[in-house]
């Protein structure tokens, strides 16, 4: 069988954050080896470029947190990469931005929590929103591709409207309001974050009306609460199909969120193996490439090739076993294990849990909390 | 419905953060941005490569003349595939 080739690299360069978000997807809990450095990063980078790879994603964590970022985008830049930094802005001031955009650095994600400030910074346990807006500024000063993306959950998910409208007044390019997905710290605070039916309904009309009000001016990239769809998400495009994920201590892994929702497959890694072996040959990859592998009712599905049976680390996490159904499907004879958050979420009403902070794994110089 | 149409003087440029390379696993032009990646067929990127602060006109007249096509066979084609770029958001128009 010949292998599919991998299209895009999504490089964790830490897992240190200034922020607390309660929905991150980072693993609960990491093997405390030493991050990558940067000699190894490049090795990786111009691995990936010879498998395929045309685009890198910089994240975390929080990547700006490695003073080396800049190398590393430069070292993406030689190896003909597409340069993407996904990050909170903070710690982004004038000398980041100009050594990140010299470098070559070809667009950037930033992420907020709310456009209100005292939500926002209440949401990330730190006062960062400011930050985020005078990050904004610098990047659309330096002339580096902006978007903009909004976790979207319980708590801020009445505000699609101010969001949109921060978005505007920030003139980036896109916006994603992206419903928070649960794994890692989000799957731990599921009951805090997922919105209630009524709430999904409602942001859906609103996210549909600002599409089409403002078409050919900003992109607006509404991602479904999935728990609240009858059919998977098409996680990945496949397994082992277009991406593959380098994390901080250099595991490489199908998807992010791997490590930590599927404990009983074993992850490679690029200290002691080539990106190429590990993408064609090792047993993680090819675990649950394909169709084969598919249970029923997948397997006889005529959406197999379409969905691909949803998410593995899904299945895992609320099944207990990866090959499994994405239990979101109503076809998944696991359903119930999601309708049964549905019934507690609105049972809940009003009565939101409280929810658990993100910890950094190593000690990591904070900003000040505000609670 | 009408289709949206581009006008003559208007001057087609990549859009901020879309880079235009060759994949050197296929030989092919993509435009990649941070979304995604687009293959170009080869009349696409024909067109693509003189999105250079040209007009719309210009772009089709040096196009006519390359391949010694009539001006006004070409123009559906060029005004068609900006017309995709632009709702994609990988060309903007000044």
């Amino acid at each position: 069988m010949t292998s599919p080739r991998p299209y895009a690299l999504l490089a964790e360069i830490t897992y240190r954050c200034p922020l607390h978000c309660p929905y991150c997807s980072n693993p609960t809990q990491v093997r405390s080896d030493q991050e990558l450095t940067t000699g190894e990063w490049t090795r990786v980078i111009r691995e990936a470029a010879a498998l395929g790879v045309l685009q890198i994603g910089f994240s975390g964590g929080e990547p700006l947190a490695r003073p080396d970022l800049p190398d590393l985008v430069c070292a993406a830049r030689e190896a003909n990469l597409y340069t993407n930094l996904i990050t909170s802005g903070i710690a982004m001031d004038d000398d980041r931005v100009h050594a990140l955009r010299d470098a070559g650095l070809d667009s950037v994600q930033l992420s907020f929590q709310s456009d209100n400030a005292v939500l926002a910074d209440e949401i990330a346990d730190a006062r960062v929103h400011q930050r985020k807006l005078d990050a904004a500024a610098k990047i659309r000063e330096a002339g580096i591709r902006l978007s903009l993306n909004f976790v979207i959950h319980r708590r801020n998910i009445d505000r699609l409207p101010q969001m949109i409208a921060l978005a505007e007044s920030l003139q980036a390019e896109r916006v994603e309001l992206a419903n928070v997905q649960f794994y890692g710290w989000a799957f731990l605070n599921r009951a805090a974050l997922l919105p209630t039916r009524e709430q999904v309904i409602r942001a859906r009309e609103i996210a549909t009306a600002a599409q089409a009000r403002l078409t050919g001016k900003i992109d607006i990239f509404y991602v479904l609460p999935d728990y609240y769809e009858n059919r998977p998400k098409p996680c990945l495009n496949g397994w082992g199909q277009r991406y593959l994920t380098v994390n901080p201590i250099g595991d490489v892994l199908p998807c992010p969120t791997a490590s930590s929702a599927i404990p009983d497959l074993r992850f490679e890694n690029v200290r002691a193996h080539a990106l190429d072996w590990i993408w064609r040959e090792s047993e993680s990859f090819n675990r649950f490439r394909g169709t084969e592998w598919m249970p029923e009712p997948c397997q006889s599905c005529p959406q197999r090739e379409i969905d691909f049976g949803g998410c593995r680390c899904q299945a895992a996490l609320l099944t207990g076993n990866a090959a499994n159904t994405d239990p979101v499907c109503d076809l998944s004879p696991n359903r119930a294990t999601v309708d049964a958050v549905l019934r507690e979420v609105h049972s809940l009403g009003h009565h939101a849990p409280d929810w658990t902070y993100r910890v950094n794994p190593t000690a990591f110089p904070t900003l000040e909390r505000v609670t | 419905m009408q289709t949206p149409t581009i006008a003559g003087s208007a001057q087609p440029r990549l859009a901020r953060g879309v880079r235009l390379q060759t994949d050197s696993k296929t030989g092919n032009s993509v435009l990649l941005f941070p979304e995604g990646v687009l293959e170009l067929n080869e009349t696409a990127q024909e067109i693509v490569t003189r999105c250079d602060g040209r007009t719309v006109g210009e772009i089709i007249q040096a196009l006519a003349q390359e391949y010694d096509a009539d001006p006004q066979m070409l123009d559906a084609d060029v005004r068609d595939t900006l017309v995709d770029l632009h709702r994609c958001k990988l060309i903007e128009l000044t």
